[in-house]
């Protein structure tokens, strides 16, 4: 019946801080990557960078959210090539 | 005038002579009056009485007057159908969508050790929400559109200061979403903040009730790391608990600010 046992501890839902923590550890992850030229969180381990980086993503973010913000990078990867391929055949198609 | 032209070639197709003389209204036709005459006569004789019935002048004129006003009456009346219709449908679009209905929740506060209180769409009455459903697990969306919620009541609050309007957030992660978490979850955005939690039955269908899609499944771990999908929209309901409005996320604060604005302002002008 609800409401739970409140006796066993109780897991924290994430506070504002915590967002903004793993938020900003995310973003220099990413930024990282970015430098590198990588798309797909992991793929730069080959070589060797951002290992700083992504400890503190790792630190400051809960798993199932890395696995979110890793899958929407490749995502909007994808559509800004899609956004820019469109938009190549928009100015070809014009220019005709 | 208008209605006079029309009546002048009716007339002719008719070949009436005498009538064409009790239409004359005023001295606009003297000269082909006299060559209709024949030039002799200075007076046209009289028509006769029977052979112009009830057409005199005078009718003639009332007849003329009247259809006239009518026409103007009845184009000004068509106009004012025509706006008002236009009216209506730009601020209701296809009528209103069937969202929102009975439920019973638990109305999540601080204390854990207290009776739970039950919050019901009877809660609703009398009071203008904003319902959100998400859960506090949630990375990014979730707090971005409760940030915008607040926004959103301290424009209300500034405009409508005596019109009292509750934001409510329903939990679509029962498992793990304990009514004390979503209590201390909700202090990071407007103190009016109403969290509302229940089991997963009381869930699912207080998400049907306002079409919310939602991914937990009913047998999920309360200690997992899982995320939620579900469907993003703060929905506006009336003090009647009836749906007004949905906003999703490419509405921005101001732009919905605006528009609750304009509809809590319709809405009591109707009242």
């Amino acid at each position: 019946m609800w409401p739970f046992s409140s006796k066993t501890e109780e897991p924290k839902a994430p506070s504002r801080d915590d967002r903004q923590k793993c938020w900003e550890a995310r973003d220099a992850y990413f930024s990282c990557l970015d430098t590198v030229g990588v798309v797909k969180a992991g793929e730069e381990r080959s070589k060797g960078a951002c290992t700083s980086e992504n400890e503190t993503y790792q630190k400051n973010c809960a798993q199932s959210w890395i696995e979110y913000f890793n899958q929407r990078r490749v995502i909007a990867e994808a559509q800004k090539d899609r956004l820019a391929q469109a938009s190549t055949q928009a100015q070809n198609t014009t220019r005709r | 005038m208008f209605p006079v032209r029309r009546l002048l070639p009716l007339r002719n197709s008719f070949k009436l002579p005498p009538l064409r003389q009790s239409f004359r209204i005023g001295n606009r036709l003297p000269e082909t009056q006299k060559r209709w005459n024949g030039s002799s006569s200075a007076e046209p004789p009289r028509p006769h009485r029977n052979v112009v019935g009830v057409f005199s002048p005078a009718s003639a004129a009332i007849f003329v007057a009247v259809g006239t006003a009518l026409y103007f009456y009845f184009r000004h009346e068509k106009k004012k159908s025509i706006e008002q219709r236009e009216k209506e449908r730009s601020s209701q679009a296809y009528g209103r969508p069937n969202i929102g209905g009975p439920f019973s929740l638990i109305k999540c506060t601080g204390s854990t050790t207290s009776e739970p209180v039950i919050f019901t769409e009877n809660d609703l009455l009398g009071k203008w929400s904003l319902v959100y459903f998400g859960f506090t697990n949630c990375p990014d969306i979730c707090p971005a559109e409760l940030d915008k919620v607040t926004v959103v009541m301290n424009e209300l609050k500034k405009s409508f200061p005596n019109i009292p309007i509750q934001p409510i957030f329903i939990s679509v992660d029962p498992a793990r979403d304990t009514p004390s978490q979503i209590h201390t979850y909700l202090q990071d955005f407007h103190p009016d903040y109403i969290g509302l939690v229940g089991d997963y039955q009381q869930t699912k269908s207080v998400c049907k009730a306002y079409r919310v899609y939602f991914s937990t499944p009913p047998d999920a771990d309360p200690k997992g790391d899982y995320l939620v999908d579900h469907s993003i929209f703060v929905y506006l309901m009336d003090p009647q608990g009836k749906f007004v409005e949905a906003f999703g996320q490419s509405t921005d604060q101001h732009t919905a600010a605006e528009k609750i604005k304009e509809l809590i302002t319709e809405w009591i002008s109707t009242a």
